[in-house]
C-alpha cells in the first residue's frame, strides 16, 4: 500500500489546483482547527464559525502560503487569529495586556495543590478554569491555551504568533498567575472544598 | 538571597527548567524556606497540571459536513470569477 502524503506533499498539489489534496488537509486539521478554536472561545457555535473562517481563508492563499513555516504553523496560525479578532468583537471593555494586573496577589492562597488532579477536576472546577480563561485579555489567552492547553512549545507559540519567544514567556507567565489567582479564589470557597478532600 | 518578589517573577521559568543554575539553586532554597512561596509554585504547578488533564468535547461530525458544504460553495464561487463581492473576511 502507499504510504501516507506528507503536508508538503499536500500542500504543493493543492497548489496546483488537486482538490482532493487540499480535502486531505482538511481532514488531517479540522479537529485540531475545531479544538483550538473551541478552547480559546470557550463556545461551540463561536468555535465552528472559526473552523470555517480558518479553513476558507486556508483555501484562498494556499497557492501564496509560501512554505516558510509547516502547513501546521500556518494553519494554527490563520486560527488563532481568526479566534482573535473574534474575542475582540465579543469582549466587553476589556483591560489591555499593558493594564492588566497580574499583580492582584492571591490573598489566602488556600494550599490545595496537594490534591490527586483528578480529586480536584470536578465538574465545578471545570467551569471555574472556563471561567479563568474567560477573563484574561485575549492576547493573554491565545498563549496560554497554545502553551499550557494546547501543550505547544515557546517556540512553536512564537511562530504561530509571530512574537519573540521572550514575549511569549512573559505573557505566559502572566496569563498563568491570573488564570491561577481565579483558580485560588475558587479553592478558597467553602463549596469547593469538597474536591479537596478533607482539608478543614 | 533572592526575594519573595524576584522568585514569583521566575516561577514559570523555574517550573520550565529556563533559569541559570544558580539562579534554579537560590529558587530552591527559597522555596524550600519559605512557605508562601512554596505555595506560589505548587499552586501555579497544580494549575499547569488541570490545564494539562482536562478533556475537552470532540468536534461533532456535523462540522465537518458543514464545513465541507462550505467549501464547496468557496469553489464554486472563485471559478465564477473574483467580481463577487462579500469575501466574509
Amino acid at each position: 500500500m502507499a504510504t501516507a502524503e506528507t503536508d508538503e506533499q499536500l500542500v504543493r498539489k493543492s497548489q496546483q489546483g488537486d482538490e482532493r489534496a487540499f480535502g486531505e488537509l482538511v481532514n488531517r486539521y479540522e479537529s485540531k482547527v475545531y479544538s483550538l478554536a473551541l478552547k480559546m472561545l470557550r463556545n461551540a457555535d463561536d468555535a465552528e464559525d472559526v473552523l470555517q473562517d480558518t479553513f476558507l481563508r486556508a483555501y484562498r492563499g494556499i497557492k501564496a502560503f509560501q512554505g516558510n513555516s509547516t502547513f501546521s504553523t500556518w494553519i494554527y496560525r490563520i486560527t488563532a487569529n481568526s479566534a482573535l479578532m473574534r474575542l475582540r468583537k465579543k469582549q466587553l471593555p476589556t483591560v489591555s495586556i499593558d493594564d492588566a494586573d497580574e499583580r492582584e496577589a492571591p490573598i489566602n492562597i488556600a494550599d490545595w495543590a496537594p490534591s490527586p488532579v483528578e480529586q480536584l477536576l470536578t465538574k465545578e472546577t471545570q467551569q471555574a478554569m472556563n471561567e479563568a480563561i474567560e477573563a484574561l485579555p485575549p492576547e493573554f489567552r491565545q498563549v496560554f491555551v497554545l502553551r499550557d492547553v494546547e501543550e505547544l512549545s515557546n517556540s512553536e507559540v512564537a511562530d504561530i504568533l509571530d512574537l519573540s519567544v521572550a514575549a511569549v514567556k512573559s505573557r505566559l507567565h502572566r496569563a498563568r498567575l491570573k488564570v491561577r489567582n481565579r483558580l485560588a479564589t475558587y479553592f478558597s470557597e467553602p463549596n469547593s472544598r469538597s474536591a479537596m478532600g478533607a482539608k478543614s | 538571597m533572592m526575594t519573595c518578589k524576584e522568585v514569583l517573577d521566575s516561577l514559570s521559568a523555574f517550573l520550565e527548567e529556563d533559569l541559570k543554575q544558580e539562579v534554579a539553586v537560590e529558587m530552591h532554597k527559597h522555596i524550600g524556606m519559605c512557605s508562601d512561596c512554596r505555595a506560589e509554585f505548587d499552586t501555579l504547578t497544580m494549575t499547569i497540571k488541570l490545564y494539562r488533564h482536562w478533556e475537552e468535547p470532540q468536534m461533532p461530525p456535523s462540522c465537518h459536513d458543514r464545513l465541507v458544504k462550505v467549501l464547496e460553495i468557496e469553489k464554486i464561487r472563485l471559478k465564477r470569477g473574483p467580481s463577487t463581492s462579500g469575501s466574509g473576511a
